[in-house]
C-alpha cells in the first residue's frame, strides 16, 4: 500500500470527465494496482478513483493512471508532503460472524450469566457431526450443551437438535440437556425449543462485553 | 363493475383502504385495493396480510362487479382529478376512471391474486370509540418500533378489575393504561395487539359513536362507523410488566402539566446528541437542564411542589415529553426513587394511567 499526500490536480477522463482543482488530499495507490484520490472526509469514498487493472506511468510532476477500456487519471503534482509504503500483507477478510464468536468467548468465561449454576466442560466440544459451541454442567452435575447465535432462529434449534442426539449417545454425557442462546430468539424458534425440551435464552452482548447504556432499560 | 360517486368519497375510501396495502412487495395482489360493488354499495379492500381495512361507501352503482385496483395509482388519479362526480368502470384487464374531461385508463391487478380476507364470528363487544382513542393516544406511542423483538411492537390488552387494561413498552418506557367498565375479555385472558394496527385504528374512530370489537384466536377486528380493520395478533409471552413498577415513590414532584410542557420544550433544544434533560428537584422546585458540548446549555425552573429528599435525575427528554403529553391533566406528579430507578409519571390523583420511565445514567 503506498500513500502519498500531496498538493494535486487531478482530471479524469472517461465514461464522463471531471477535474479535480489544486488542494493536498490523498493518493492510495493498493497493490493490486487500484488508484484512489482522498481528501479529508467523506468516509470510505473516494473524490476519484480507477479500479484495477491499471497501469501506473510515474512522471517527475504528474502521473498518469491508464484502464484498460481507455479511461485515464492525470494526477499532477505540486508539491509531495509525504511518501511511504507499507506492506500489509494478505488480509483474513470480513469475519461476518465476529460477534457470534465473541459472545461464544464471554460466554465461555462467565456461563452463569446464561444460567445459574453453570460451568464450562468445553468450549467447542467435538461431535461427529461437527462442535458444539459450549458444553457445561448445571447445578445438579447434569450435562448441559450450549449452542449460541447472534440471532435465533429455528435453523439454530435444528442443529442443537442434531447435537442433542448425538451427544446423549455417550454413556458418559448422556442424559444431555439443550440450551439456546442468542440475543434475540424468534419466537417461532422459542416455540420449537419449548417443543423439544430445549431451553432457551436471551443475552446482552452489550452487557457481557462491560458497556454500560446511558440509556438504562426497564427489563 | 361500475359506478358513480364524489370525488371526496372516493378519495377519502381509497386513503383510507390503502393504509393497508403492503409497501414491501410480495403477492402482486397486496399492492391492490379490492373493489366490491353490490347495488349502491362499494367495498374497498386493503391489505399486507397482517393488517386488512375495508371501507364501505355508498354510491350509485350501475353494475355489480368486483376488480382488484392499483391502489397507489388509482389514488393518485382520483386525487388529481376535479371536484365532482366521477365514474369508475372495470371491463376485462381495465379500469377507466372519468370525470369531468378527464379520462384515464388503467391495467387491473388479476382478482385471484388478492388474499382472501378473515370474517370473525365471535359477538362483538361494543365500545365508546372517544374511550378507546384516549386510552390509545395513551399507550400506543409507548410501544416499539423495532422488529427484532416483535412482542413489544404490541399493545397489551387484559382484563383487570371488571374493565381493559392496556399497557405497552419498548423496554425504555412503559405506558399503562385502565378503562373500568369494559368487559372484552375473560378475567385473566390477554391479547397482544399490534401497535401499527392500533395506530391506524385511532385513525379511523373519529368516524362512529362505538366501535365493535370482535376476538378470534389468531385475529382482532374493530369496525366503526362504515369501516372494518382486523389485525394479526402478536403471539409470545408480555413482559412481567406489574414486576417493573415499584411499589412506593419516596420523592414526588406535582406541577403545572402545560408548565412543563412548555419548559421542556424549550430546554430540549440544548439536549443534542443523545444527551439527557436533569431534572434538578429540591424543595425549592424543579429545575430544568440540558447541556450539549460543544453547542451550549439551557435552564429554566419550573413552579412545583416536591416531597422527598433532593435529587437530580436525567431523562432521555424525548421519552419524558411523549409521557407528559399523554397526561392530559392540569396537575401531574413525577414520582422517584433515585437517579438511576424508574421514575412514574400519573395523572395527580388518577390512577388510571401511568407511565413509568427508566432515567439515563449521567455522570
Amino acid at each position: 500500500m503506498r500513500l502519498v499526500i500531496a498538493d494535486c490536480t487531478v482530471d479524469y477522463d472517461g465514461r464522463l470527465t471531471a477535474h479535480l482543482p489544486r488542494a493536498t488530499r490523498l493518493i492510495m495507490v493498493k497493490a493490486d494496482g487500484c488508484v484512489a484520490v482522498h481528501a479529508d472526509g467523506g468516509a470510505y469514498k473516494p473524490l476519484n478513483w480507477m479500479n484495477a487493472p491499471n497501469v501506473l506511468t510515474e512522471h517527475d510532476d504528474h502521473w498518469t493512471v491508464v484502464s484498460p477500456k481507455g479511461e485515464e487519471l492525470l494526477i499532477t503534482l505540486h508539491r509531495v508532503h509525504s511518501d511511504s509504503a507499507h506492506d500489509l500483507g494478505i488480509d483474513p477478510g470480513l469475519q461476518k460472524d465476529g460477534v457470534e464468536a465473541h459472545l461464544q468467548e464471554l460466554l465461555s468465561y462467565d456461563p452463569e450469566q446464561i444460567e445459574q449454576g453453570l460451568t464450562l466442560v468445553r468450549r467447542e466440544f467435538p461431535t461427529d457431526i461437527g462442535p458444539v459451541d459450549l458444553l457445561c454442567r448445571d447445578a445438579q452435575g447434569r450435562t448441559v450443551a450450549i449452542e449460541i447465535k447472534r440471532r435465533g432462529e429455528i435453523d439454530g434449534v435444528e442443529q442443537l437438535t442434531r447435537y442433542l442426539d448425538f451427544l446423549n449417545r455417550d454413556a458418559n454425557l448422556a442424559p444431555v440437556r439443550g440450551l439456546f442462546v442468542a440475543q434475540e430468539i424468534k419466537p417461532q424458534a422459542r416455540t420449537l425449543a419449548a417443543d423439544r425440551n430445549i431451553g432457551t435464552s436471551e443475552i446482552d452482548y452489550d452487557v457481557l462485553r462491560g458497556i454500560e447504556r446511558p440509556q438504562q432499560r426497564l427489563f | 363493475m361500475k359506478f358513480r360517486c364524489e370525488r371526496d368519497v372516493l378519495i377519502e375510501a381509497l386513503g383510507t383502504a390503502g393504509r393497508a396495502v403492503s409497501g414491501r412487495g410480495g403477492l402482486p395482489g397486496l399492492s391492490g385495493v379490492r373493489a366490491d360493488l353490490r347495488g349502491d354499495r362499494l367495498q374497498l379492500t386493503g391489505s399486507d396480510l397482517d393488517l386488512t381495512i375495508t371501507v364501505s361507501v355508498t354510491v350509485s352503482g350501475e353494475e355489480d362487479g368486483v376488480a382488484v385496483i392499483p391502489a397507489r395509482l388509482a389514488s393518485d388519479i382520483v386525487r388529481a382529478l376535479e371536484p365532482g362526480a366521477v365514474v369508475l368502470s372495470a371491463e376485462n384487464d381495465e379500469l377507466s376512471i372519468s370525470a369531468g374531461r378527464s379520462q384515464f385508463s388503467i391495467r387491473l391487478i388479476a382478482g385471484d391474486e388478492f388474499p382472501q380476507m378473515t370474517v370473525l364470528a365471535s359477538d362483538p363487544v361494543s365500545i365508546k370509540s372517544e374511550l378507546l382513542a384516549d386510552a390509545l393516544k395513551q399507550v400506543v406511542p409507548a410501544a416499539s418500533s423495532d422488529d427484532s423483538r416483535p412482542i413489544l411492537t404490541g399493545v397489551l390488552m387484559a382484563a383487570e378489575a371488571g374493565g381493559l387494561r392496556l399497557v405497552a413498552t419498548d423496554s425504555y418506557r412503559l405506558s399503562m393504561r385502565d378503562v373500568p367498565g369494559i368487559s372484552v375479555l375473560d378475567e385473566g385472558q390477554t391479547v397482544l395487539i399490534p401497535s401499527r394496527a392500533l395506530t391506524e385504528l385511532n385513525r379511523i374512530l373519529g368516524q362512529g359513536d362505538q366501535v365493535e370489537l370482535r376476538l378470534g384466536e389468531r385475529e382482532a377486528s374493530f369496525e366503526v362507523g362504515g369501516v372494518s380493520l382486523v389485525t394479526r395478533l402478536i403471539e409470545g409471552e408480555f413482559p412481567n410488566y406489574r414486576g417493573l413498577i415499584p411499589e412506593s415513590h419516596p420523592n414526588v414532584l406535582t406541577v403545572r402539566r402545560d408548565d412543563l410542557l412548555d419548559a421542556l420544550r424549550r430546554v430540549k433544544l440544548l439536549a443534542r446528541e443523545a444527551t439527557p434533560v436533569r431534572l434538578e428537584m429540591s424543595e425549592d422546585g424543579l429545575e430544568l437542564v440540558a447541556t450539549t458540548q460543544d453547542v451550549g446549555n439551557a435552564r429554566e425552573q419550573v413552579e412545583g411542589t416536591y416531597v422527598g429528599n433532593p435529587l437530580t435525575v436525567a431523562f432521555n427528554p424525548q421519552y419524558l415529553l411523549e409521557g407528559i403529553e399523554v397526561a392530559t391533566s392540569e396537575h401531574i406528579t413525577l414520582s422517584t426513587i433515585d437517579e438511576l430507578k424508574p421514575a412514574l409519571v400519573r395523572i395527580a390523583e388518577l390512577d388510571e394511567f401511568l407511565y413509568l420511565l427508566m432515567p439515563v445514567r449521567v455522570s
